[in-house]
C-alpha cells in the first residue's frame, strides 16, 4: 500500500502512507498550537510570555494556516490538481484576504475627522437607549481601554 | 481522441464521456471546478464573519480574553482532534473510491459519519454549559445579561462574544449536518448502486465538502478557544 500509486494519465491517487503522515503532522501543529497559547499560564517559569499576545496571535494563525495548506494540497488533493483547479483554490483565500481592506476605513478615520462623527446619538443603537454616554462602546468602570478609538 | 473516448487509456474507470467533453480527464476537471466554485462561495459566506470578529477583537482585546476563558479549550481540542481525524478517513474514502474498493470506501465513509455525529455532541454539551449561564443570545441574553456576575468585565463585550461565538460555530455546526447528510445520502446511493453513482467524482465531491467544514473549524479553534491575554 505504501509505494505511490499513479496513472500515467488520468487522475491522482494519493497513497495512504501520504495521507496518515498528514494526519500525523495536523495532529502534531493542533498540540503545537494548544501548548503554544497555554504553555505560559501552565508554567510558572513562563511566566514572562504571559501577555506578548501579538506574539501569541502570530503562532496560533501561523500554524492555522501551515494547517490549512496541509488539509488544502494533500486531502483536497489541489496539490495534484489541474492548473485550473489550482486557481480556483487560490482565489478563494486570495478574495478572503481582500475583505481586509475595511480596515484601512477603520484605521484611517482618526487621520481626517468630520466634526461630530463620533457622537453617535445613543437612541441609534437600540439596546443601549437608557445609556447616556453617547458612545456606542461605553467604559466601565475597571475595564482596560483598548484599541485606538476614541482618540 | 474523442471518436473512442469511453475506450481511451485515459478513461480507467469506463464511466461515459459527454459530448461536451473532449476526454474523462476535462469532465471529471469539470465537476471539481464546480465544487471549487461552490466552496470559494462559502469562503464568501464565512469570510464576513472573520471580518466582524477580527474588528470587535481588536477593538476589545481584553474583554475577548475574559470570555473565551469561559470555552472549554479541552473540548475544543478534542473536537479539533475529531474533525481532522474525519478528514483523514474521508480522504481514505476517495482514495479506496478512486481503486473501487467499495466495501472499504463504505467504512471509511461511516466512520467519517460518526465523526461528525462526535462532534456534534461535544458541541451540544458546551452549548448546554452557555445556555445554563444565559449566555445564548436569546430572550434572556438581556442589559445586563444574567451571566454578568459570572463573567465579570464588560456585559457588551460579552454580548458581542457570544452572539459571534454562536454565529460562527452554529453556522459551522449548520455545514457539519449539511455534510452529514451528504456523507449519508452518498453511502445509501453506492450501497444501492444506484446509476448516478458511476465512479469516484461524487466521493471526491462530498470529501471537498467536508474537509472545508474541517478548514473553518481549524481557523476557529485557536480565535475562539485560545484567545491570549
Amino acid at each position: 500500500m505504501a509505494h505511490v500509486e499513479h496513472h500515467h494519465h488520468g487522475h491522482h491517487i494519493t497513497p495512504i502512507s501520504v495521507l496518515i503522515r498528514t494526519f500525523i503532522i495536523l495532529v502534531g501543529l493542533m498540540v503545537l498550537t494548544i501548548v503554544a497559547a497555554k504553555a505560559p499560564y501552565w508554567f510558572a517559569s513562563l511566566e514572562p510570555y504571559r501577555g506578548l499576545w501579538v506574539v501569541t496571535n502570530a503562532i496560533a494563525l501561523g500554524i492555522a494556516t501551515i494547517k490549512a495548506v496541509f488539509v488544502v494540497s494533500e486531502f483536497m488533493g489541489v496539490k495534484y490538481a489541474t492548473n485550473l483547479i489550482k486557481v480556483y483554490a487560490i482565489g478563494g483565500f486570495v478574495w478572503f484576504f481582500l475583505l481586509f481592506i475595511m480596515f484601512v476605513d477603520y484605521a484611517s478615520r482618526p487621520w481626517e475627522p468630520v466634526k461630530g462623527w463620533e457622537n453617535v446619538p445613543s437612541s441609534a443603537f437600540p439596546r443601549n437607549k437608557d445609556n447616556d454616554a453617547g458612545t456606542p462602546f461605553p467604559q466601565y468602570p475597571g475595564e482596560a481601554k483598548h484599541g485606538k478609538d476614541g482618540h | 481522441m474523442a471518436a473512442h473516448a469511453t475506450t481511451h487509456p485515459t478513461n480507467p474507470d469506463e464511466s461515459e464521456v459527454y459530448f461536451q467533453y473532449e476526454d474523462i480527464d476535462q469532465q471529471q476537471e469539470t465537476y471539481i471546478v464546480g465544487m471549487w466554485t461552490f466552496i470559494v462561495q462559502e469562503i464568501m459566506f464565512f469570510g464576513p464573519l472573520f471580518l466582524i470578529y477580527t474588528l470587535f477583537r481588536w477593538k476589545f482585546q481584553g474583554g475577548f480574553y475574559t470570555y473565551s476563558q469561559k470555552l472549554d479549550y479541552v473540548l475544543g481540542g478534542v473536537n479539533t482532534m475529531v474533525l481532522l481525524f474525519s478528514s483523514f478517513t474521508m480522504a481514505l474514502a476517495v482514495h479506496y473510491a478512486q481503486k473501487k474498493q467499495t466495501k472499504e470506501q463504505l467504512r471509511c465513509l461511516g466512520i467519517t459519519l460518526a465523526c461528525g455525529f462526535g462532534f456534534l455532541i461535544i458541541k451540544a454539551f458546551e452549548y448546554a454549559d452557555k445556555f445554563t449561564h444565559s449566555l445564548f443570545p436569546n430572550n434572556s441574553f438581556i442589559w445586563p445579561p444574567h451571566g454578568y456576575e459570572y463573567l465579570g468585565g464588560n456585559p457588551e463585550h460579552a454580548r458581542l462574544f457570544f452572539s459571534l461565538y454562536f454565529a460562527t460555530t452554529g453556522l459551522h455546526g449548520l455545514h457539519v449536518v449539511v455534510g452529514m447528510i451528504c456523507i449519508a445520502s452518498l453511502m445509501i446511493l453506492t450501497v444501492r448502486k444506484a446509476p448516478t453513482i458511476t465512479d469516484y467524482v461524487p466521493t471526491e465531491i462530498v470529501g471537498l465538502y467536508w474537509h472545508f467544514v474541517d478548514l473553518v473549524w481549524i481557523f476557529l479553534y485557536p480565535l475562539y478557544y485560545l484567545i491570549p491575554k
